[in-house]
Order: C-alpha cells, then structure tokens, then sequence
C-alpha cells in the first residue's frame, strides 16, 4: 500500500516543479496533468485497500475534470498565442498597473 | 523510519512489474518537466501515463486503466500534440525560463513537500503488508443485486453498477461540466479576442 503511495507522491511533486520552475505554459498544463494523475493513482490504491468503488467512480470523476480542463486551457493558450505571439508566463503582465 | 523505509523498499523489489512501471513512471515525469521543446514533453507523459495505467491494473482496476489509456493518452496528449502543431512554435518563441537559482529554488521546495508527503505515507499506512484478498460484495443495480466476486472486482460491469445507480448525479454533473467546458473551448480559441 505504502508503495502506491509514495509513487503517487513522487509524481504530484514532478508536477509541482513542473508548475514552479518551467514557464512554458504547455509545459505548466502538462504538469496539472501529471499532478492529476498522481493524486489518481493515490485514489485507486485507497480504493482497493478498503475494498470500496468510491474511489474509483471519484477516478473517473477526476479524469472527466481533467479532459475539461485541458480543453478550456488549451483554447486559452490559442486566443494567448494569436494576440501575443507568445506561451511564455514570464510574458503575461497586461494586468501590472 | 529508516526501517519502514527498507521494508517498503524490499517490498518493491519483490514485486518487479511495480518496480518496472514505478521507475518507467517516475524517470518519464523527471525528463517531461525538464525537456525545453513541448513535443517531447508530451511524448515522455504519454510514457509515464501508460506507466500509470500498468499500475491500475495491478491495483484491480481494469476498466479504469482502460478508460486511462484511452481518454489521457488517445484524447488529452492528441489534443496537447495538435495544439504544439497548430501553434508550429519556433526555437525563439519558446520564451526564456526562469534563473537557475529560481529553479533550484522551487526544487528545494518540491523536495520538501515530498518528504512531509512521504513521512505521513510511511507513518499513516501499515507498511509493507499485503494488501487483504477482496471479498465478494453484492451491489444493488436498480431492482435486482449483483454479486461481484474477485475476478469481477473493478471491471465493467461492477463499475457500471455503481456508476448508475449510487453514483448517477455525480455522473451527470461531470456530463454538464464537459458540454460547458466544449462550448468555453470554442468560443475561446473561435472568436478574436
């Protein structure tokens, strides 16, 4: 079970740097991605260790979530890149007064 | 501590298909956070996702690793390439990263977190212990009941059960999320800004 654990662990953390450290926003979207998945895998392993669906029907929830988010997100990054000519998040500073 | 650690490691190694998938997981994460171009980004999180659905499987979750392969890396990483290709960005518009203190910085903090992640995993679970056989269970499906046995544990027709009788109104919330989402998604990237 532990193992499980620290392997969802680990892959919500590469996904945290991925968020931190990279300011490409493909990348960034990429990372919220990853960091889903590893909080998935934390969910199916609850799920089977108490023998419940739950966690499992929450999975499915999730991955739903996370098409819709990778939808929306990259139909931002379009409308972004067509006026800015740019994915940079360093970039994005329209709202600095 | 150090003990739990080593059990957990023993108990890694005695199992090679979650050490395989683990490492395969874990080293394609590390190399798609810190590749510059996003198509191999996006290659190396396909790998990791297929990884991930491995691991599903060894967890009794068939249909949901199925539904993984099929919705993360058929429909979500296709998106992800066709929007890198329909954006063709070149070497100079892949912008500038941040300082190398800054990402140092921000691993330092990742490495925290995962050692609070880590000690509450160790400290909050028994270990290295077996996971119990699963139990029959006898699902109520609208007016008749199904008795889900071990082999049948994760897979369609349990997961159907309880999908659309316990679970139905989460079921259909997500199906309006994912309508609103489509139509934010045309009007974003349809419409001049």
């Amino acid at each position: 079970m532990t193992k499980y654990l620290l392997l969802s662990a680990a892959l919500f953390v590469i996904g945290a740097y991925g968020v931190l450290g990279r300011r490409n926003l493909l990348i960034v979207l990429m990372s919220i991605e990853l960091m889903l998945n590893g909080v998935n895998v934390a969910l199916v392993a609850f799920s089977r260790a108490h023998q419940n669906l739950e966690g499992q029907v929450f999975v499915l929830t999730v991955i739903g979530v996370a098409a819709a988010e990778a939808g929306v997100g990259l139909a931002l990054l379009i409308a972004l890149f067509r006026n800015r000519r740019t994915v940079d998040s360093g970039d994005l500073t329209m709202l600095k007064g | 501590m150090i003990h739990r650690l080593k059990g957990i490691g023993q108990d890694v190694l005695s199992d090679p298909v979650f050490a395989a998938c683990a490492a395969v997981a874990i080293g394609a994460a590390l190399l798609m956070v810190t590749r510059r171009n996003p198509v191999y980004a996006a290659l190396w999180l396909m790998q990791c996702f297929l990884a991930v659905a491995v691991v599903f499987l060894k967890l009794h979750a068939p249909f949901l690793a199925a539904i993984h392969v099929l919705v993360y890396t058929g429909a979500i990483l296709v998106l992800f390439l066709f929007v890198i290709m329909l954006l063709s960005l070149q070497p100079h518009e892949l912008g500038a990263e941040h300082s190398r203190a800054a990402r140092a910085l921000g691993a330092l903090v990742c490495a925290g977190f995962l050692a609070v992640l880590g000690a509450a995993a160790l400290h909050g679970t028994r270990g290295a212990a077996p996971l119990e056989p699963l139990r029959d269970v006898a699902v109520e499906s609208g007016s008749k009941t199904l008795v889900i046995t071990a082999e049948q544990w994760g897979g369609v027709e349990h997961v159907g059960a309880e999908l659309f009788s316990r679970f139905v109104v989460p079921f259909e919330v997500v199906s309006i999320l994912i309508l609103v989402a489509i139509l934010g998604a045309v009007v974003l990237a349809k419409r001049k800004l």
